[in-house]
């Protein structure tokens, strides 16, 4: 295959046979209870150095109890796949857990630019669908995947992409490198206790993440029972055998919404943006992560009862996201 | 339909993009804001079975609006009453197959090729402002047939050559240059559309000024680029909001005037003549309000 041109940007190096031999040995196929603390799971199955995927973002369905645990263990030298992402990389790069960022898209703000400035972070550019595509590569065991976008631009240069003579049509043919994370934060609706895991509604690469990962820790609105998930096998989202940890986590996306069930605490979720675009990430992690020993606590102290209430009065569509 | 007396530039902009819409073509955008809201604004009055996709795979959602803050997608108003629940990577599929007719972004800096910047204004290895990066944009500029983009009508924003291309136009403007790059074949950036003007591309894939609104002139709208476009041989006049169309917009779509309470307002004097009003409006034009 003829390169016609290539991106000058560094790149997790795609290795597909790595990568069964790894789903082979550290995947179980046995039903096993994976349930565990949120601060277990980002102990065990986050480690400094890994490449770390989240779905959705922050402040929308996103895995935000996780990613607070993840800076609170202040985790080092991460690289981020910054796809569809508002806060959640400012917040990463704010706290110190970043030394790589894959970008798709992200809140910009004052922490970032100065960590990229200062060269604490490097920055490597794709876009959302790029990134998405990366993902869906690994998680069907390619080591590359063909792409119709992203030939043309500047991000090209900075990234991965290399264009190619596709070897059947003969015309310019952009390729990106498949995207197997070391791990990735999903936050689903309803999971059982082994990681069998529904999603309702619209989401970013939930299933793909899943499949594409080493290590996969889901996040739940709810547990429910596998006689459930029996009970209507077509809404099960993602499988349980690439699952390896899952945790109870109700209000898990706050400040964000989770379609259904609550809406966003806007309060909140102006809070963060503006903590994040004015540079005062810090005050922001101080108060929202690092005084607080868990999610349970965050609950209890800073939000109450009578406030989860209210998020979940203001969440009236239902449609859809109830079985 | 009677003509509107008083409107802010950014409700104009909108009627100008939403009087573009065709009937039963696909519109993928980002989600929310004012391409949102020339959508769905042709679907309740022109164009009813204009479909609105969004970029977390949303098809055809009929969103119930307002939404709280920045929850434009992956939210259950957003996706309310949709035909279809997808994820990025189907909507991306769709799209790479040909189903997507025209994408609408709105754009922090766009070049005489149509080409976009959101990335980083300086020089990339240097000095630069960093900003959030191509999103969703750099797949709906590439895989749309047509695409239509929005911004302001100021000198930074129309630049010779944007300081970095997040998402393709017509890139260094030479024929096939986007087929050369792998971009499906015919795909093109279609209109620019601006509070104070409309833009085409001519046949040398150059940006070409079409028509103006009538609250400025020619040379206004020239004053505030960075290089001068091609023009039309003769240029038009922009068709300003509608009473009904107002009413929708203020009504229904934007009850809070979270999108179109941005940017100056506009009088139909007695004389005739669209002018800027005095005082009233305000808001800050430099701030993309697209969330």
């Amino acid at each position: 295959m003829r390169i016609l041109s290539e991106g000058q940007g560094e790149y997790l190096k795609p290795d597909p046979d790595g990568y069964r031999e790894w789903v082979r040995d550290h995947k179980s196929r046995a039903m096993v209870s994976k349930l565990m603390s949120e601060k277990d799971a980002v102990q065990k199955f986050v480690q400094d150095g890994d490449y770390l995927v989240y779905e959705c973002t922050y402040l929308q369905r996103g895995p935000s109890s996780l990613i607070r645990e993840v800076i609170r263990q202040r985790k080092k030298d991460l690289w981020l796949g910054a796809k569809f992402t508002w806060v959640s990389a400012a917040l990463l790069v704010g706290g110190g857990c970043v030394s790589k960022l894959d970008v798709g898209f992200f809140l910009f703000g004052p922490v970032v630019e100065a960590a990229i400035r200062e060269g604490r972070v490097k920055a490597y550019e794709y876009s959302n669908v790029v990134m998405t595509n990366r993902i869906m590569a690994g998680a069907m065991g390619l080591p590359f995947i063909a792409v119709r976008s992203f030939g043309g631009t500047d991000g090209f240069k900075y990234s991965g992409a290399k264009i190619i003579e596709d070897p059947y049509t003969g015309q310019p043919t952009v390729v990106v490198p498949a995207l197997n994370p070391d791990v990735a934060l999903i936050h689903v609706h309803q999971a059982d206790i082994y990681g069998n895991a529904r999603v309702f509604g619209t989401g970013i690469s939930h299933s793909e993440a899943a499949l594409a990962s080493k290590k996969v820790i889901i996040s739940a609105e709810e547990i429910i029972d596998t006689e459930e998930i029996r009970r209507d096998p077509g809404r099960t989202t993602i499988p349980y055998y690439v699952v390896d940890a899952v945790v109870n986590a109700p209000f898990g996306a706050l400040p964000g919404t989770v379609q259904g069930y609550y809406a966003s605490d806007t309060p909140h979720v102006i809070e963060v943006v503006g903590s994040v675009m004015r540079g005062l990430v810090d005050a922001y992690l101080e108060r929202w992560v690092y005084s607080l020993e868990s999610q349970q606590e965050l609950l209890e102290k800073r939000m109450g009862v009578a406030k989860l209430l209210e998020l979940q009065q203001r969440e009236t569509i239902k449609e859809g996201y109830r079985p | 339909m009677t003509q509107a007396t008083h409107f802010s530039e950014r409700e104009h902009q909108i009627c100008a993009v939403a009087h573009m819409v065709e009937d039963a073509r696909t519109y993928w955008v980002t989600g929310g804001g004012s391409p949102m809201a020339a959508i769905l604004l042709a679907k309740k009055l022109y164009a009813p079975d204009a479909v609105y996709v969004t970029e977390d795979g949303v098809l055809g959602a009929e969103p119930a609006l307002p939404f709280d803050p920045i929850m434009n997608m992956v939210s259950s108003r957003a996706g309310y009453r949709a035909l279809q629940w997808g994820t990025m990577n189907t909507v991306g599929f769709h799209a790479q197959i040909g189903l997507m007719d025209y994408g609408i972004l709105n754009t922090l800096q766009v070049d005489q090729w149509g080409n976009i910047n959101s990335t980083a204004v300086g020089d990339y290895e240097g000095e630069h402002r960093r900003f959030g990066g191509p999103g969703g944009a750099d797949s709906i500029a590439s895989l749309c047939w047509r695409t239509i983009l929005l911004t302001d009508q100021q000198k930074r924003k129309f630049v010779p050559r944007v300081d970095f291309i997040s998402s393709p136009g017509f890139l260094d403007g030479s024929p096939g240059a986007r087929e050369k790059a792998g971009l499906p074949r015919g795909t093109r950036p279609w209109r620019v559309v601006t509070p104070w003007s409309i833009f085409d591309y001519d046949d040398n894939r150059r940006l070409r000024l079409t028509a103006v609104s009538p609250f400025v002139t020619v040379e206004q709208v020239l004053a505030e680029m960075s290089f001068e476009p091609a023009m039309a041989p003769e240029i038009g006049v922009v068709e300003t909001p509608t009473e009904e169309e107002l009413l929708v917009l203020r009504t229904e779509l934007d009850t809070r005037g979270q999108i179109t309470d941005v940017g100056r307002w506009i009088e139909l004097r007695d004389d005739g003549k669209y002018v800027f009003a005095e005082a009233g409006g305000g808001g800050d034009t430099a701030l993309p309000r697209s969330w």
